[in-house]
């Protein structure tokens, strides 16, 4: 039996039929072909996944597509606003925090969430923050830098 | 994976009584939960199936159980039991001693040895549970035999039993032992069986 | 527009960025092609076991499930063995027994993933249990059951024996040595987890014959070459396959293997005629493909009273699995532990290394190291601390003591090396500095005092990479040469194509600059590619850091005929003669007159539209660079870690790494793949293994179990460089992208062993879990209570 489930996805709205058992990273990757959000575990440990929903980071593989109904979701895809970077993704770039690229965009959303309830942390706790998603390329290091980059650009900007 | 225990328990009843049940395979057998004999193939070996369900994976295990040795004299039993799920969950043995001894006032103690051995996916991922795995398992039995045991001898139970084979649930239990594992267990499974 | 050329040692911004950070990457799951079937694998639960029946009939009543592929399908063609790298041979599907847990047993091909799972879930196999062997040791002993039953005169485990250096004059060197000291240690199996794991998409088209493969390959040529070689009899010739590595998701050693999933899924797609995409999930990957380690290590070393190093002896047990899946290269079955003497001046050495089948996944790969370099740097970096624990000397003095001097390089070393460039002492001076040596050690006697546990780890080693030379270096007999194709289009943009991979290090970047630094274009005018077979040229692809010491030198040398060329062009348009031009990074122009000039881009344009008579047309070049030699990076790190005692938690406080890599390219991506490195070197250091009960159920095998290290765990990396260039290298550059894998381990566990060596402690084996250290502290009386 399928489910008509509705969804706003980076502002667009999208309606589809899915199987009840199908995760929401499967939805967003598969039925919406928006591919930049990563699977990379099984036991939800890895974070390559994380996107945005409702406001709050959460790991889509640990997610049923129709949980999410009636949701707002937020991707990597959504981060850039008309051609101009996030300053996430500024940070990145500018600092070298990232290598493969595959824990990037869930490495991303959970800065990204970090940011929106902290809007200056620590290295400490970004560290904390970022500890649900793994990368085995970059060390750490130069991620933290990118969202301390981010926060200040965020914060120059608002003023 | 390996799980030595010996476990003893006592029931108010004869020695004689308590051996005429233990010795018989089939009503053993209806005391471990979601143990079910199925066919008997000489007065010795029986096969059976066994079913255990740990979060969302049931696994069904066919297998055999065979009694290796029976003393009437000392009153001991020893039964082998092999079974293996077709659908590639696993496999597992066990050997089982199980040995009684006569106490005052009519009753008797039964002491229960299992070596069990196990492979597969529960080996893999239930190493740190099998313990308490395998003191539910001994719990409902031991309830079961009392219950039943009694029920036969028509000396009524304190203890209520499940009448039907109920799989042996780790659920429940494994929630209790730790709710942040469960999630995490729960994830992995339900990862495998949904996503790959 | 004139843009910066940014050639060598620019920190330049990566150009593959832009699509990374906006969700834009192409990784082989990204791929999806009208009428795509997936994979889904049935896996053995046993060890070792006959197969008594496979039942799919279940699976296939699913609707949607169209085909279960088995050995036996398999076996009419002679696919279900394959050739391992090594020469040995690997079940791509069993026709007669398992052999170790998560092997592959069947697959099952449906419309959908979930569909394919539910197909997996409903093959009925019937096994029957085999005695099982996962103790390399007891493999060996007499009397153990023979695994590879396959094989007719197989009657032991040991798959190869190999010896180098000289025996006798070792053996004698440890007769009249003053101290000989002696030290087993195991290096446990470990998985390189690269955040992406293996897959593929393979479609096969029927009325061309010809079959594309998407596939997370860090050697996509190597592997179009061994399809052809295996699959050459049922009509896939090499010129119709072509493999495609697009965006990887990170390598480490872990996608150099072919694995069954790849081969069961083409020929599912040559089968059906229709694409197949098999994409295996985290429990797999660890489960299944290739391991790094697991070699058990005596080592000694015979010394002088005063800690001169004399000799080395080692013996390795290396656990295989079931069959010798490694990837080294050909002549090398140990890959080249045989830089297992270091940093140090031996007079002899000699080492020999078992190779023993178990049932466990075959393997052994590398965990972003040079084949099995990791491995012998953990041995001798431990084995002079034992030295220095038994003489009571300062490990940093005993070093010094004993490194082979700047000036005695090229050095050739007592295992028959021969290290291109090295500086060792300026290298560990600078870490001794910049974390404050002297003033740690008097921290550490104080802290002593008061019962806490702190310690100090020096690890100073050296890497051999780059390989390597066709004389010795070959994989299945193609020599271990690369490439690069560069072609500058009339308006003087250029593409420049490579034999090797990028998999996160930044090649599109690091090459560019090469190219930009020997023609000077500028970096955004060069794309680069790789990872196409149709159009890159042939090369062994990376891994071992050997992208740049080869494919890099390519890149130079494909520049350099360029430049040869466009010099032919340049004298043609100045109206000179060749001699009288001056190269000047972009430009040629003629001596003393620097006005008469004619820059790369007017070059181009004329090499189609203007060139001289008697020339060919166009400015494109392609070389195959073949090494002289390999390259010998280095450094010395120095940890610092303070241990709780009341649980055992190993933190590391400070970590210094001083790198020298050689010339360096792209700083900011030199410093980057030190992080990484310095990263997947804590981890087994203190994390990660993979061990297997006596029944070969793996324990260890989900990241439930197999601890990754996260943002929190990771200490803050501090970095810093010396500069020896390579002497034979055309930009004088090293590789980089292991050496702190390498490095790390060692400095980490001298530090945990130096913090307790009061105690008695001279050994600790990795990962140094808290769970270990506190049974040691118990142990030795000082672990505080809880
Ligand atoms: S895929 Fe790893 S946490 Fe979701
Ligand atoms: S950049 Fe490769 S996993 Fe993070």
């Amino acid at each position: 039996m399928n489910h008509r489930i509705q969804m706003t996805v980076n502002g667009v709205k999208n309606e589809a039929d899915v199987q009840p058992r199908m995760l929401l990273v499967h939805f967003v990757r598969e039925v919406l072909n928006l591919t930049g959000t990563h699977i990379g575990c099984d036991t939800t440990n890895c974070g390559a996944c994380t996107i945005v929903l409702n406001g709050r980071a959460v790991k889509s593989c640990t997610v049923l597509a129709v949980q999410a109904d009636g949701g707002d979701v937020l991707t990597v895809e959504g981060l850039a606003k008309n051609g101009t970077l996030h300053p996430i993704q500024e940070g990145f770039w500018e600092k070298h925090g990232l290598q493969c690229g595959f824990c990037t965009p869930g490495m991303m959303m959970s800065a990204y969430t970090l940011l929106k309830n902290n809007s200056h942390p620590s290295e400490e706790e970004i560290r904390w923050g970022i500890s649900g998603n793994l990368c085995r390329c970059t060390g750490y290091v130069n991620i933290v830098k990118a969202i301390r980059y981010a926060a200040e650009k965020i914060a120059t900007e608002k003023k | 994976m390996h799980a030595t225990s010996t476990k003893q328990f006592q029931v108010k009843q004869p020695i004689e009584k308590v051996w005429a049940f233990l010795s018989d395979l089939k009503k053993v057998a209806s005391c471990l939960p979601g143990a079910q004999i199925t066919e008997a193939i000489d007065d010795r070996t029986y096969k059976g199936t066994i079913t255990v369900k740990v979060g969302p994976i049931t696994s069904q295990f066919n297998g055999e159980v065979k009694i290796e040795r029976l003393d009437n004299q000392i009153h001991e039993i020893e039964l082998l039991g092999k079974g293996q799920d077709p659908r590639g969950s696993g496999g597992a043995t066990m050997k089982m001693v199980g040995k009684l001894r006569s106490l005052t006032e009519g009753r008797t103690e039964v002491t229960g040895t299992t070596e069990i051995t196990v492979t597969g996916r529960l080996a893999q991922f239930g190493s740190r549970m099998m313990d308490d795995v395998s003191n539910h398992v001994f719990e409902q039995f031991t309830r079961s035999f009392q219950a039943k045991l009694a029920q036969e001898n028509g000396t009524g139970s304190e203890v209520a039993f499940a009448p039907t084979p109920q799989p042996v649930n780790a659920l429940p239990l494994v929630l209790s032992v730790t709710g942040k594992v469960i999630g995490r267990f729960f994830g992995r499974i339900l990862g495998k069986s949904t996503s790959s | 527009m004139a843009t910066e050329i940014q050639g060598m040692g620019h920190s330049v911004k990566r150009k593959e960025d832009p699509r990374f950070i906006q969700g834009k990457g192409n990784y082989v799951d990204d791929v999806k092609l009208p009428g795509m079937l997936y994979l889904d694998i049935v896996r053995s639960p046993y060890a070792h076991a006959k197969i008594k029946k496979i039942d799919t009939s279940k699976a296939t009543a699913i609707p949607g499930v169209l085909a279960v592929v088995t050995g036996e399908m398999l076996k009419q063609y002679n696919l279900h063995w394959m050739p391992t790298l090594m020469s040995d041979t690997q079940m791509v599907l069993p026709v007669e027994k398992v052999m170790y847990q998560s092997q592959e047993v069947a697959g099952v091909i449906a419309t959908d993933r979930y569909i394919a799972a539910d197909g997996a879930a409903a093959v009925e196999v019937e096994y029957e249990p085999l005695p099982v062997v996962v103790d390399p040791k007891k493999a060996l002993e007499l009397g153990a059951p023979i695994l590879r039953t396959d094989k007719k005169d197989k009657k032991d485990n040991l798959i190869f024996h190999w010896e180098v250096g000289n025996k006798a004059a070792t053996e004698t060197a440890f007769k009249e040595a003053d101290v000989t000291v002696k030290q087993d240690m195991y290096l446990p199996r470990i998985h390189v987890c690269s955040i992406e794991t293996c897959g593929c998409v393979a479609s096969f088209d029927k009325i061309s014959g010809k079959l594309t493969v998407w596939m997370t390959t860090q050697a996509p040529h190597a592997i179009r070459t061994v399809f052809a070689l295996v699959a050459g009899h049922v009509g896939l010739s090499e010129q119709k396959i072509q493999i495609i590595s697009p965006d990887i998701g990170g390598g480490f050693g872990g996608k150099v293997p072919v694995y069954p999933g790849y081969v069961i899924a083409v020929a599912a797609s040559v089968l059906i005629g229709k694409p197949v995409k098999w994409i295996e999930d985290r429990m797999e990957n660890i489960q299944a493909d290739s391991f790094a380690r697991d070699y058990h290590i005596t080592a000694e070393i015979a010394a002088k009273k005063d800690g001169t190093m004399q000799a080395l002896r080692i013996k390795t047990i290396a656990d295989h699995g079931y069959a010798d899946a490694a990837a080294n290269p050909s002549k090398f079955p140990a890959g080249l532990f045989s830089i297992a003497t270091g940093s140090y001046d031996f007079k002899t050495a000699f080492a020999e290394v078992d190779g023993v089948y178990t049932n466990k996944p075959p393997g052994g790969i590398a965990y972003r190291c040079s084949f099995r370099v990791t491995e012998a740097v953990h041995t001798i970096e431990r084995m002079v601390d034992v030295l220095a624990h038994d003489l009571k000397m300062d490990p940093a003095e005993l070093r010094m003591k004993n490194f082979i001097p700047a000036n005695k390089f090229p050095y050739k070393s007592a295992l028959g090396w021969e290290y291109d460039s090295g500086n060792y002492e300026a290298a560990l001076q600078k870490a001794k500095v910049i974390i404050g040596y002297d003033a740690l050690r008097k921290e550490q006697a104080e802290k002593r005092k008061k019962g806490e546990l702190m310690g100090i780890g020096i690890s100073s080693f050296t890497e051999i990479v780059g390989a390597g030379p066709s004389h010795t270096f070959d994989i299945l007999g193609i020599k271990m040469f690369d490439s690069c194709e560069i072609r500058i289009h009339p308006t003087g943009k250029a593409v420049a194509r490579f034999g090797t991979k990028s998999q996160g290090q930044g090649h599109e970047t690091t090459y560019a600059q090469i190219v930009a630094e020997e023609l000077g274009i500028p970096v955004d005018d060069i794309q680069v590619e790789e990872g196409d077979t149709d159009t890159a040229p042939y090369g062994l692809g990376t891994y071992a850091s050997r992208s740049t010491p080869t494919a890099g030198a390519a890149g130079a040398m494909a520049s350099r005929k360029i430049r040869d060329k466009a010099k032919k062009i340049a004298a043609y348009l100045l109206e000179c003669s060749e001699a009288d031009l001056v190269w000047e990074r972009g430009k040629f122009y003629v001596q003393g007159a620097p006005q008469k000039a004619k820059t790369i881009q007017e070059i181009a344009f004329a090499a189609y539209t203007n060139h001289p008579q008697g020339m060919e047309a166009g400015l494109e070049a392609v070389s195959y660079y073949d090494p002289p030699n390999l390259t010998f990076p280095f450094g010395s790190y120095i940890c610092v870690v303070d241990i709780d005692r009341g649980t055992g938690e190993v933190k590391v406080r400070r970590f210094v790494a001083v790198d020298d890599c050689g010339n360096i390219i792209n700083p900011m991506i030199v410093e980057g793949q030190i992080h990484g490195g310095l990263t997947m070197g804590l981890a087994p250091a203190l994390y990660e293994a993979i061990n297997y009960d006596e029944e070969g159920n793996i324990q260890g095998g989900s990241f439930m179990d197999y601890l990754l290290p996260t943002a929190v765990e990771t200490p803050k990396w501090e970095t810093d460089k010396t500069c020896t260039p390579s002497p034979h290298h055309p930009l004088g550059a090293k590789g980089v992208g292991e050496s702190a894998t390498v490095g790390a381990p060692p400095a980490i566990v001298n530090a945990v062993v130096d913090a307790l060596a009061h105690l008695g402690v001279r050994h600790i084996d990795i990962p140094m879990t808290p769970w270990k250290v506190w049974q040691i502290l118990k142990e030795k009386g000082v672990a505080a209570e809880r």
